[in-house]
C-alpha cells in the first residue's frame, strides 16, 4: 500500500517533471522561424495596404512605418560584417558601429524599394529550412500574375529569429553588395567607401523628402 | 543564309575559346546546385570576381553603358507607350504565346540533359497550352492542372556537359551572358525556336526580338532604375546577380527518372 502510494507520488512528480519540461525545452528548442515571419510580414503588408496610408502623399509616412517595423527584424549588425567581409575585423568598435548605422539606413531603402511597388500583393509562405542557429524561410510576393521570390536569412538570437539577409529571385543582397564593396575596397580604400555609402544614403533619403516616385505599372486596366 | 553566317561566328568564337572553356570547367562544372545561404561559406567565399573569369570587364563595361543608355534614352520609352496602349493581361498573354512557342526548344535540351521527367512535363504544357490555352496565349497547364514551367536552355545543356562558362561577356541589347550561354542562346534561337525559323529575313527576326523584348520588358518597368539607384557598381552588382540568378533558375532536385 505504502508503495503504492509513493509509485503514485514518483508518477505524479514525473508527470509535473514532463509537463514543466514542455516549456523548458521549448525554450532550448529554436522557435519555428515562419510562425515568426509571418506576423512581421502581415504587419508590412498591412502597412502597404492601409487605405490610410494610400496616395504620394502618404509615401513618407507608409515607408517611415515600414522602417520602423522593419528594423524590429533585421540584423543590421549582422549584414554589415559579412557585407564588409575581412575588412570589418580591422575596423574599430566606433567605426564598426558607423558601418552598421549608414548600411541599416541603405538596406531600408533597398528592402522597402523591392515591396513597396506591390500594394495589391499577398505574401504566400513556401518553405522553412532550420539548421542549428540559421534558417531559411521563402516566401513568394504574389502580385496578380507576378510571383516573386523572396528568401528571408535569419539568426536565432536569444529567441527571435532575426534576418541578415534576403535573396531576391536567387540573388542574395548581401552578397551582391558584398562583390561591389569588394570592388571598391579592392581599388580604393575603406575611407572612399564610406564616402560612397555616405553620398548614396543621403541621395535616397533626399529623394525620399520629394514625392515617391510614381506607379508605372497600370493596374487600373487589369 | 544568316543562320549560316551566325554558325559560322559561333564557331568562330567557340574554337579559340575552347581552351579556355577547358580550363574553366573545373572552376563552373556543374560544381553549383543551390547556393546555400545558411552556409557562412557562402558570404566568405572568394569574390566571385576571383572566380568567374572577366578579362574583357573594360569591353564589357563599355557594353554595358551602351545597353543602359539604350535601355533609359529607347526600349523604356518605347515599352512605356506600349504599356499604355496594350493592357496588362494582354501583355501577359502575348508573354505567354512566346514561350509556348519556345516549349519544343526546352524539350529538346530536357531530353540532351537526360532530365526525361521534365520532358514529359514540358510536352505536357505545350499540348495543353497550345489547345486549352488557346495556341499559348493562356497558360492553362500552370492554371488548372499545376504543371509549373520548366526552364531549360541550349547553355544549361552544354554546362552538363561539361563544358565551363568560358568568359563572362556582356551583349549589345541583349545583356549578360557568357560565352558558353550566348552559343547556346545563338543555337537556340536561330536553329530551333519557330518563330526565328519561319523567315530568313534579319528584319524580321529582328522585329520579333525587339516586339518580344519590349512586351517583356512592360511587365517590369521601372525595376531596372529602382535597383540601379541603390547600387555603388552597377557592372559588378549585375554580373553578380547574373550568376547568382542562374545557379537558382537552373537548381533542381534531382529526381529518380532522371540519370546524370
Amino acid at each position: 500500500m505504502d508503495r503504492g502510494i509513493f509509485s503514485v507520488m514518483i508518477l505524479a512528480a514525473g508527470m509535473m517533471f514532463f509537463i514543466g519540461v514542455p516549456g523548458s525545452t521549448s525554450a532550448a528548442q529554436p522557435p519555428d522561424p515562419t510562425e515568426q515571419m509571418r506576423p512581421f510580414v502581415d504587419r508590412i503588408v498591412a502597412i502597404l495596404t492601409d487605405p490610410d496610408l494610400q496616395g504620394e502623399e502618404k509615401c513618407i509616412k507608409r515607408r517611415e512605418k515600414v522602417m520602423e517595423v522593419a528594423s524590429e527584424r533585421f540584423d543590421f549588425h549582422e549584414m554589415s560584417k559579412r557585407v564588409l567581409g575581412r575588412t570589418w575585423n580591422t575596423l574599430d568598435k566606433d567605426d564598426q558601429d558607423y558601418f552598421v548605422s549608414l548600411f541599416k539606413r541603405l538596406l531600408e531603402h533597398a528592402y522597402i524599394g523591392k515591396i513597396e511597388d506591390y500594394s495589391e500583393q499577398k505574401v504566400v509562405f513556401r518553405d522553412q529550412r532550420v539548421r542549428g542557429d540559421r534558417a531559411q524561410v521563402d516566401t513568394d510576393i504574389v502580385d496578380q500574375d507576378l510571383v516573386i521570390a523572396v528568401s528571408y536569412i535569419m539568426l536565432l538570437e536569444g529567441d527571435m529569429w532575426k534576418v541578415y539577409d534576403i535573396v531576391v529571385e536567387g540573388v542574395s543582397l548581401v552578397r551582391n553588395y558584398m562583390e561591389q564593396f569588394k570592388e571598391i575596397l579592392r581599388k580604393e580604400s575603406y575611407a572612399s567607401l564610406l564616402k560612397q555609402v555616405e553620398d548614396k544614403v543621403t541621395e535616397l533619403e533626399q529623394s525620399i523628402g520629394k514625392p515617391c516616385p510614381v506607379e508605372i505599372r497600370d493596374k487600373a486596366d487589369a | 543564309m544568316i543562320r549560316r553566317a551566325a554558325f559560322l561566328l559561333v564557331i568562330i568564337f567557340f574554337i579559340p575559346g575552347a581552351t579556355v572553356l577547358s580550363q574553366a570547367t573545373a572552376v563552373f562544372g556543374r560544381s553549383g546546385g543551390q547556393a546555400d545561404f545558411l552556409s557562412d561559406e557562402f558570404y566568405s567565399a572568394e569574390a566571385e570576381s576571383e572566380l568567374f573569369n572577366d578579362p574583357l570587364e573594360p569591353m564589357n563595361r563599355v557594353m554595358f553603358t551602351f545597353n543602359d543608355r539604350v535601355y533609359i534614352w529607347v526600349m523604356e520609352p518605347v515599352a512605356t507607350l506600349y504599356s499604355e496602349v496594350v493592357p496588362w493581361d494582354i501583355r501577359g498573354c502575348i508573354n505567354s504565346f512566346f514561350r509556348n512557342l519556345e516549349e519544343p526548344v526546352r524539350f529538346i535540351n530536357t531530353l540532351l540533359q537526360g532530365r526525361f521527367s521534365d520532358s514529359v512535363k514540358i510536352l505536357e504544357r505545350f499540348v495543353i497550352n497550345s489547345t486549352l490555352g488557346v495556341y499559348g496565349f493562356a497558360d492553362a497547364a500552370g492554371r488548372e492542372f499545376g504543371i509549373n514551367p520548366v526552364h531549360a536552355s541550349m547553355g544549361e545543356t552544354l554546362e552538363s556537359w561539361g563544358i565551363g562558362d568560358g568568359l563572362y561577356l556582356v551583349i549589345p541589347l541583349y545583356g549578360a551572358s557568357t560565352l558558353r550561354e550566348i552559343t547556346g542562346t545563338v543555337v537556340d534561337s536561330l536553329e530551333m525556336t519557330p518563330y526565328y525559323t519561319w523567315t530568313d529575313d534579319l528584319a524580321v527576326n529582328g522585329a520579333i526580338f525587339a516586339g518580344k523584348k519590349t512586351n517583356d520588358l512592360s511587365l517590369h518597368l521601372g525595376q531596372y532604375e529602382e535597383w540601379k539607384q541603390l547600387l555603388f557598381d552597377p557592372y559588378i552588382s549585375f554580373r553578380n546577380a547574373y550568376f547568382q540568378y542562374r545557379r537558382q533558375v537552373r537548381y533542381r532536385p534531382v529526381t529518380d527518372d532522371d540519370f546524370r
